[in-house]
């Protein structure tokens, strides 16, 4: 029970790292990005990659982290020149475009069979059980950590501004500002946050294939900050938890309602997810908690 | 105070007796003294020294339609000039021109003599010419006085780097600019409001606070949008006596666009009167709106 | 070695896969141009309305283009429905409320058909008949019926849009609404209208990619990223613009394959929309540009 709890709560971290991410994005500048997933990927895939070919688990989860931000770099180059709606496209078929690579690639991710015995955190250590525990404590460390600095960078005259962008960008630009240096880099420092989550992930799960990396995973995370209320760091942090809780929650359906098998469970769990989105886009835009009117 | 190497970032109080660092080099370029109030001065001025502000045959089309077609037009150091005509008749399109949030089709604009036509609308609000919008753009979840702060030119703290590696100077910086901010707000009558979100302002108070949000950038020349539309009287009175405090002790020259005449009427020396794309009168406002084309082509006798 | 009759071949299988792609970029369209937000749940009422058809084709032992009018009614249905529901109320906010709410909508109507039908793929009953050969270029007459079904569509929207007098309307609410409502027109009726072709045209689109394919709960999401390409190739809002839009992303896809293999397509159609985003943003025949 225990191992189960601090399997799910290692989950949960992960999520939050990426709701924090992508609330930095959006919630904070509107940026939308549809494609959250593949930095997540990007992410994971080069710290496994690492460390399969014998590098230091701490380097190799800086690189897959610097390399998540820097494929942000061009997309934000080019939000620059689209508006939202197109970044919102133009995101999503990044992310399924570096899907499809991961899976073709073959001679470096092994394509569809899978990337097995990516080493776990702390393993070296010895000390079994432990090093779940210890990557849990390690990962609420990290959260903390993202979540002082997001919280430091949105009360700054820098987050000042680029909510000023999120509410009014034509007005920002009439003020003197370049809207366009911030956009880029908060695009990237959202898409590092998702490459070490992605990092998190890799060496958590140990197994890694291009199917753990659809779309949906980033409509996760956007069901995860939209119900915490976007522009809400709190918000992030609570809603990647009721994510997490509504995730496992519904495994348990399958014990008290007997003969509902794998497909029919991921069905209902997807279906409940986009209900969610439509509910909550129509009935509580400012999340859960929140009273901010739109 | 503010970010080096931007000695014109440099912002006196209202009240403050001169804008030193802004001052110099306008005086360097040889403004003459005090405000010309005819067209004639105006045009006086310009043979002596470049206007603050000059459009020359500035076009606009939006597919056949010509939104903006061959208009110019001038404006002195420190002149209050308004500008009027119907719905459609070009007015913002040739602000956006000015400011540079729309690109023209043909013509030029110089900001002290300097070709700026080419500028995006930031360069532009840095060189000091800033403006306002006809539909308010408050910054909606930020609060009032966030909104101000927003605008101040640019510092250390709008740099990632420093928000983490420089807090003591991001801090001072940031304390000096409130300081600013709170000097405006209290001219303009927002210091109660200061702390609520932007979006839950009347119509009147977004006007004031786009206001106060350029006043930030210590601008040569602000650009009005419709500064009294949806406002009520009393308030009006406030923001004319406010604009024309600006223009006396601050140095800020106004292009005002209005529907109000008898308001605008009593507050600008110089009147330009568009219709559909042309400017078709100009000079003083009595002169101006007595005028039989203005009259026929915008009054139909509500004069 | 590819000789040349398989590059014929293959433009005239991306032609065919082109023509049917360019349903659903219609679809976007109409939605992107009245309704004013990209609409991602298109796809998914392509999915509802092939399996409306394959229910009624099992259920009557009908012929396909019998069934088609079962999938038209469900496919409108579809699109009506959530009209009614979601975006209606949506439309006086940001359009990316509707945008989200749209991606909402696609990840619901397909996880209730898995839910309800199963992953299984599925085939319509067609007559099973060689493919002609001329000469080494091969055609198969379900191609061929697939391809004229879609420019028949294609063909009764254009004249629904510049024949009839809701058609006008609908133009020119795409062109100027504030101009448009100052005119008279009702917004309501023109949506109601709207949204009905567009679940036409998705209903249409999807049995003959059954037809052509397969039938499964991922017919329609994964045209969605082609079909947004076709879109912004043609350029936004216009609709000759998004049927030759989806010919050329069509052929493009199929030509391609010589060269990066038949996996890669979703990545050349991510890399074709890159490259008409960042050259020519207005599309082929779009006035208004995508990007700023």
């Amino acid at each position: 029970m225990t191992a189960y709890l601090v399997a799910v709560g290692i989950v949960a971290l992960i999520y939050m790292l990426l709701t924090l991410g992508l609330n930095l994005q959006y919630g904070y500048t509107g940026l939308i990005n549809f494609g959250h997933v593949a930095f997540f990927a990007i992410g994971a895939y080069a710290s496994a990659l690492l460390t399969l070919s014998g590098w230091p688990m701490a380097p190799a989860f800086a690189v897959g982290t610097l390399l998540a931000g820097l494929a942000a770099w061009p997309i934000g180059l080019l939000s620059l020149r689209l508006s939202d709606d197109y970044l919102a496209v133009v995101t999503l078929g990044f992310s399924e475009a570096v899907r499809i690579t991961i899976q073709e690639e073959r001679w470096l991710t092994k394509g569809v069979q899978g990337l097995p015995g990516i080493p776990r955190m702390f393993q070296s250590l010895g000390i079994g059980e432990y090093a779940e525990i210890a990557t849990l404590a390690l990962l609420v460390v990290v959260n903390a950590a993202a979540v002082a600095l997001v919280v430091h960078l949105v009360r700054s005259p820098y987050g000042r501004l680029i909510q000023a962008i999120r509410d009014d960008e034509v007005a920002v630009e009439a003020l003197g500002k370049h809207p366009a240096r911030l956009k880029v880099q908060v695009f990237m420092v959202g898409a590092a946050l998702a490459g070490l989550a992605g990092g998190f992930y890799a060496h958590f799960i140990t197994y890694l294939s291009p199917d753990q990396f659809l779309p949906l995973v980033t409509f996760y995370v956007w069901i995860a900050m939209i119900i915490g209320g976007p522009g809400r760091t709190a918000g992030a942090v609570a809603g990647a938890t009721i994510l997490m809780v509504f995730l496992e929650g519904s495994r348990f359906t399958r014990e008290l309602v007997p003969g509902v098998s794998e497909v029919q469970l991921a069905s209902v769990r997807i279906a409940m997810i986009g209900l969610a989105l439509i509910l909550m886009t129509l009935y509580r835009p400012q999340g859960i908690f929140g009273e901010r009117k739109e | 105070m503010s970010a080096k190497g931007r000695p014109e970032g440099e912002l006196l109080p209202p009240g403050g007796k001169a804008r030193s660092a802004k001052g110099a080099p306008v005086s360097a370029k040889g403004r003459p003294e005090g405000a010309p109030a005819s067209p004639g001065a105006t045009a006086q001025a310009a043979r002596a020294a470049p206007p603050l502000l000059a459009a020359t045959g500035l076009v606009k089309a939006f597919g056949g339609f010509r939104a903006v077609d061959d208009v110019a037009f001038e404006v002195a150091e420190r002149q209050l000039t308004g500008i009027v005509g119907t719905n459609g008749a070009g007015k913002s399109t040739a602000f956006a021109l000015v400011a540079g949030q729309l690109a023209p089709d043909a013509g030029s604009v110089t900001l002290g003599g300097d070709d700026i036509t080419r500028l995006s609308p930031s360069a532009r609000a840095r060189r000091g010419l800033a403006r306002t919008f006809q539909v308010p753009r408050e910054f909606t979840h930020l609060t009032v006085r966030d909104n101000l702060l927003a605008a101040a030119p640019r510092t250390s703290g709008e740099t990632l780097s420093s928000v983490f590696l420089q807090p003591r100077r991001v801090r001072a910086e940031e304390a000096a600019q409130a300081a600013i901010a709170e000097r405006w707000l209290a001219f303009l009558n927002l210091a109660a409001v200061a702390d609520l979100h932007a979006g839950k302002l009347s119509g009147g108070q977004k006007k004031l606070l786009e206001l106060g949000r350029v006043l930030m950038l210590a601008p040569r020349l602000i650009l009005l949008d419709e500064p009294f539309a949806g406002v009520n009287p009393v308030l009006i009175g406030e923001i004319s006596a406010r604009i024309r405090e600006l223009n006396a002790t601050e140095g800020i020259a106004f292009v005002i666009i209005e529907h109000n005449l008898e308001a605008l009427k009593r507050l600008v020396s110089q009147l330009y009167v568009m219709d559909r794309g042309r400017v078709i009168a100009e000079g003083d406002p009595a002169a101006v709106l007595a005028d039989a084309r203005v009259q026929e082509a915008y009054m139909g006798g509500v004069i | 070695m590819t000789t040349a009759v398989d590059f014929v071949n293959l433009a005239l299988n991306g032609l065919v896969e082109g023509l049917l792609i360019a349903l659903p970029a219609l679809a976007l369209t109409l939605v992107m141009g009245i309704a004013r937000f990209p609409n991602a749940a298109t796809g998914d009422y392509m999915t509802v309305s092939a399996y409306a058809a394959l229910g009624v084709q099992k259920a009557l032992g009908v012929a396909i283009a019998v069934a088609a009018i079962g999938a038209a009614a469900a496919g409108i249905a579809v699109a009506l429905f959530f009209h009614l529901w979601v975006f209606r109320a949506l439309a006086r906010r940001r359009p990316v409320a509707s945008l989200v709410a749209s991606i909402g909508i696609a990840f619901l109507v397909r996880a209730l058909l898995t839910l309800f039908v199963g992953q299984e793929q599925q085939t319509f009953q067609v007559a099973l008949v060689r493919a002609w050969n001329f000469g080494g270029v091969r055609l198969l007459p379900t191609d061929l019926y697939a391809a004229l079904g879609a420019i028949v569509a294609m063909a009764a929207l254009f004249a629904l849009l510049h024949a009839t007098p809701i058609g006008r309307q609908m133009r020119a609410v795409a062109d100027n609404p504030d101009l448009a409502r100052a005119s008279g027109i009702r917004a309501g009726r023109v949506m109601l209208v709207m949204w009905a072709c567009t679940g036409a045209l998705c209903a249409v689109g999807g049995v003959l990619m059954g037809v052509k394919a397969v039938v499964m709960p991922e017919l329609g999401w994964e045209l969605l990223i082609p079909a947004f390409a076709a879109m912004i190739l043609g350029g936004i809002g216009s609709v000759p613009g998004a049927v030759a839009g989806g010919v050329l992303l069509g052929m493009v896809q199929e030509l391609s394959i010589p060269f990066v293999g038949p996996s890669y397509k979703i990545a050349v159609t991510f890399g074709v929309m890159l490259a008409v985003l960042l050259l020519r943003p207005r599309g082929l025949f779009g006035s208004a540009p995508a990007a700023r």
